[in-house]
């Protein structure tokens, strides 16, 4: 069993340290040396981002809900808002979604904390049947002191589809991970992600996917700014299993350091069993055109303008790639708050 | 008519790998085993000074504290380290003074080899050809050494590490262990603690090696493991051309190869190591064939030093290698060229490591894999910038090719920044042949295999001609060797 899936925070036996290799940039055993006490029980008084254009609201207020699973019915759309208010203390939460062969899901996690230093954890299992749509937005906005661990693991049936794009702007430590099984088939996957990233957070972004039977596809990418002391971890996998022949999987992550002190780590992996495939990936580190820089402030825009502008753009990349104008527009602006 | 056709198919198989010969050389052994009495002993043959029986010593001391690592995407069956000779070496009274006192049966082999190990054929040849000198180790010493008097007129110390230690200790004792700490790996630890030769290189400063310097290493006893120790170093603005050839019999068991490289450059300094590393990769059922697992390292310490490893991986059954710079001087460079082509049951995990410690340092990394048959190949590398390192720049592109169906091919890299101003590019591609290109080419009259042999040798193009003229020519020849059954 991998570390993510034995994590439990009150365990501190089971905190995977760098020595594990799919957490060697993210420590967990050296930020969370200590088992915290379990968080108390907190009330969520104010409404989420999202939950206009949802169907349906699932709040958990430190990880307790009264809901545990969803099954989409026709074209709706999920709002699952993960609360975390509370001080030094851990709490986490499950939840499972099936989307059903015909049905069509957007499902927004937020990610959304007060308080101080807590702990998090959430585990989600996500079921795509043959003919389902699953669009997963995660927008994640700990606080900087946070621990954070988002676990997915997604099934996606033979001509299922999956379309998924993560906003996050780090924690102490936060780590969005997803483990996609990839039935493949015509079925077809995006998983893109978006991090900004101030002060000295960190933000580790793992995909692993895995392409089990022939003609899958699977398209991602990753972009993110690292300021400051911060730190961002891309891992991405894919693996292509024997007889996996026709995959077509490319995968990029283009990260900016803007900060002296900024750090990013990347790790792309293509495991490769199968011949007839297409796979590539591209990894890019550097910061922004200085030519660029000179000619907008050439321009008449200052500098910092200038430098937010060439960011935007940057990124914005992977936000055009959010299939639904009105949650396209939402994290565009929820990004543009943070730059 | 089956057993006929399956009878000629494991002749011709067995012709595949031309240098699995061996020969009756008359050897000397140690016991077999690994202790403390060993070390001494393999000291002792070489006639060392103290301090470096103590060095080994204190290698073995860490070497029994490691354990073997297995991060590697490599299975093999366990290696006995206690069922291994560590010191076998050909018989002979005196060391040889010239080429007419060696051993006819070694020269033999190195003629088998296409070693041009006689200096009056090469001074023969035509006028310009390229000269090479060749320092040629089998087993575990180093039997002949050519060109040495002319190197010497340009001060380019070249000889076998034993000898440096006898003759030149102190420029030994700086160096060694100077880039490949004893403890820096399990493989290295024991490489230390009982290597009993290879070649040393000392470039004077300003000087341009005259020729290039090449070694061969041969094993050829059975259950020996070869354990060979380079150390290049190359002064203050000087250039050397240096490569490296391997081979070793064909045998049912497997045969350990732990060797370490270092290479230091100092300022202006430039180091091109070429390897083309051929061991008996095992026969077709996956039996037999070396382990390689070696440690080569270089330490651009110097301003504007350059290091270049150039590698075409064609044999071992197993190999576990990378190939690395440490690129501490300011506008420092690495290059890494790597072929790794593996077939039948074979194994290869290997890439490089560029640590970018010095200001405006540079590297660039092209690796070509390509597998077939059964096999599975693994680039793994690193490429990290430290705090202090600005205006770093990298390069890396990693292409993988596939033939059939029951081969693998993987792509691990660590990209690493902690600089704000570095500049790094990493791609990597996994496809197979094309079928058009296939096609073309046999429409043409080319066989399945000429037309996959042409198509492989454009995939790894880039790397080819990083290498020395002498090499290339026989590289090619490699790749279309390594492939062959591969398809049909």
């Amino acid at each position: 069993m991998s570390a993510s899936a034995q994590l439990n925070l009150l365990d501190p036996t089971t905190y995977p340290s760098r020595r594990v290799e799919a957490w060697k940039y993210s420590d967990l055993a050296r930020v969370l040396r200590d088992a915290p006490q379990v968080s108390p029980t907190a009330n969520v008084g104010t409404a989420g981002a999202f939950d206009d254009i949802a169907d349906t609201v699932v709040v958990f207020a430190n990880g307790q809900s009264d809901e545990a699973s969803f099954t989409a019915a026709g074209k709706q759309t999920l709002a699952l808002r993960f609360v975390s208010d509370a001080t030094g203390t851990a709490h986490s939460a499950r939840y499972d979604v099936r989307v059903p062969a015909g049905s069509s899901v957007t499902v927004v996690e937020s990610y959304e904390g007060a308080g101080s230093a807590y702990a998090s954890h959430v585990r989600l299992t996500y079921v795509v049947e043959a003919g389902g749509f699953l669009t997963r937005i995660v927008v994640a906005d700990d606080v900087a002191d946070a621990v954070s661990i988002v676990d997915a693991e997604i099934t996606l049936a033979a001509g299922g589809k999956l379309a998924q794009t993560v906003v996050s702007t780090g924690a102490k430590l936060q780590r969005i991970e997803t483990r996609l099984a990839h039935y493949a088939d015509g079925a077809d996957a995006r998983l893109d992600g978006v991090y900004v990233l101030n002060g000295s957070r960190h933000v580790d972004l793992t995909t692993v996917v895995d392409h089990l039977a022939a003609n899958g596809t699977t398209s991602q990418l990753s972009k993110g700014v690292a300021r400051d002391t911060s730190r961002g971890v891309f891992q991405g996998k894919i693996i292509v299993e024997r007889g996996a022949d026709g995959t077509d999987a490319r995968m990029g992550h283009h990260a900016l350091i803007a900060g002296e002190r900024a750090e990013i780590d990347a790790k792309p992996e293509l495991i490769i069993y199968a011949d007839d495939v297409q796979c590539a990936h591209g990894n890019t580190v550097g910061t922004l055109d200085e030519s660029a820089l000179f000619y907008m402030q050439s321009r008449g825009i200052t500098e910092d303008e200038a430098r937010a502008l060439l960011t935007t753009a940057f990124l914005g990349e992977v936000v055009d790639r959010i299939e639904r104008e009105d949650i396209r527009e939402r994290v565009d602006q929820w990004l543009t708050d943070r730059l | 008519m089956a057993a006929v056709k399956e009878t000629i198919d494991t002749v011709a198989e067995l012709e595949r790998y031309k240098y699995g010969f061996t020969s009756e050389v008359e050897q000397e052994f140690a016991p077999k085993g690994l202790s403390p009495d060993i070390v001494r002993f393999i000291s002792e043959k070489k006639g060392e000074p103290e301090w470096m029986l103590e060095w080994r010593l204190a290698a073995y001391e860490r070497w029994l504290a490691m354990e073997e690592p297995t991060w590697a995407a490599v299975k093999y069956a366990p290696v006995d380290y206690q069922d291994l000779y560590y010191y076998a070496a050909p018989k002979k009274k005196d060391g040889p003074k010239s080429l007419d006192e060696v051993d006819p049966e070694l020269l033999e082999i190195y003629a088998k080899l296409g070693i041009p190990l006689k200096e009056q054929e090469v001074l023969a040849g035509v006028q310009g050809a390229p000269r090479v000198a060749v320092d040629a180790v089998f087993d575990s010493v180093s039997v002949v050494t050519t060109f040495k008097e002319e190197l010497a007129k340009a001060g380019v110390i070249f000889m076998p590490i034993s000898e440096a230690l006898r003759e030149y200790p102190d420029l030994v004792r700086q160096y060694l262990g100077s880039v490949v700490p004893v403890s820096d790996n399990y493989f290295a630890a024991l490489n230390s603690a009982v290597f009993s030769d290879g070649s040393f290189v000392y470039v004077p400063p300003g000087v341009r090696c005259p020729m290039e310097l090449s070694t061969y290493f041969r094993i050829n006893a059975s259950q020996t493991g070869q354990f060979e120790r380079t150390l290049i170093i190359c002064d203050k603005g000087s250039y050397v051309s240096y490569l490296e050839g391997c081979t070793a019999p064909m045998r049912d068991e497997n045969q350990l190869h732990a060797a370490v490289v270092e290479i230091v450059a100092l300022d202006d300094a430039e180091v091109k190591y070429s390897t083309v590393q051929n061991w008996y990769p095992g026969d077709s059922e996956g039996k037999g064939g070396i382990y390689n697992f070696v440690t080569k390292r270089a330490d651009c310490r110097g301003d504007r030093s350059k290091v270049s490893w150039t590698q075409v991986e064609t044999g071992s059954a197993v190999t576990w290698k990378y190939p690395s710079c440490i690129l501490k001087g300011e506008d420092s460079s690495g290059e890494f060229y790597s072929i790794a082509i593996t077939n039948g049951h074979q194994q290869a995990d290997t890439g490089t490591k560029m640590i970018h410690l010095g200001k405006n340092s540079k590297s660039r990394i092209i690796a070509k894999a390509v597998s077939a048959g059964k096999s599975d190949s693994t680039y793994r590398g690193l490429v990290s910038v430290h705090p202090k390192a600005s205006g770093v720049r990298n390069f890396t592109q990693c292409d993988s090719l596939l033939i059939g169906k029951e081969c693998g091919s993987h792509t691990i890299p660590y990209i690493e920044a902690k600089n704000g101003s570095a500049q790094m590019e990493h791609e990597a591609t996994t496809t197979r042949l094309s079928e058009d290109q296939l096609f073309y080419a046999q429409q043409r009259g080319l066989s399945e295999e000429e037309a996959v042999a042409l198509l492989v040798n454009g995939f790894v193009r880039d790397v080819l001609q990083e290498l020395p003229m002498e090499f290339a020519v026989e590289a090619q020849k490699l790749v279309a060797i390594s492939l062959e059954g591969s398809v049909g």
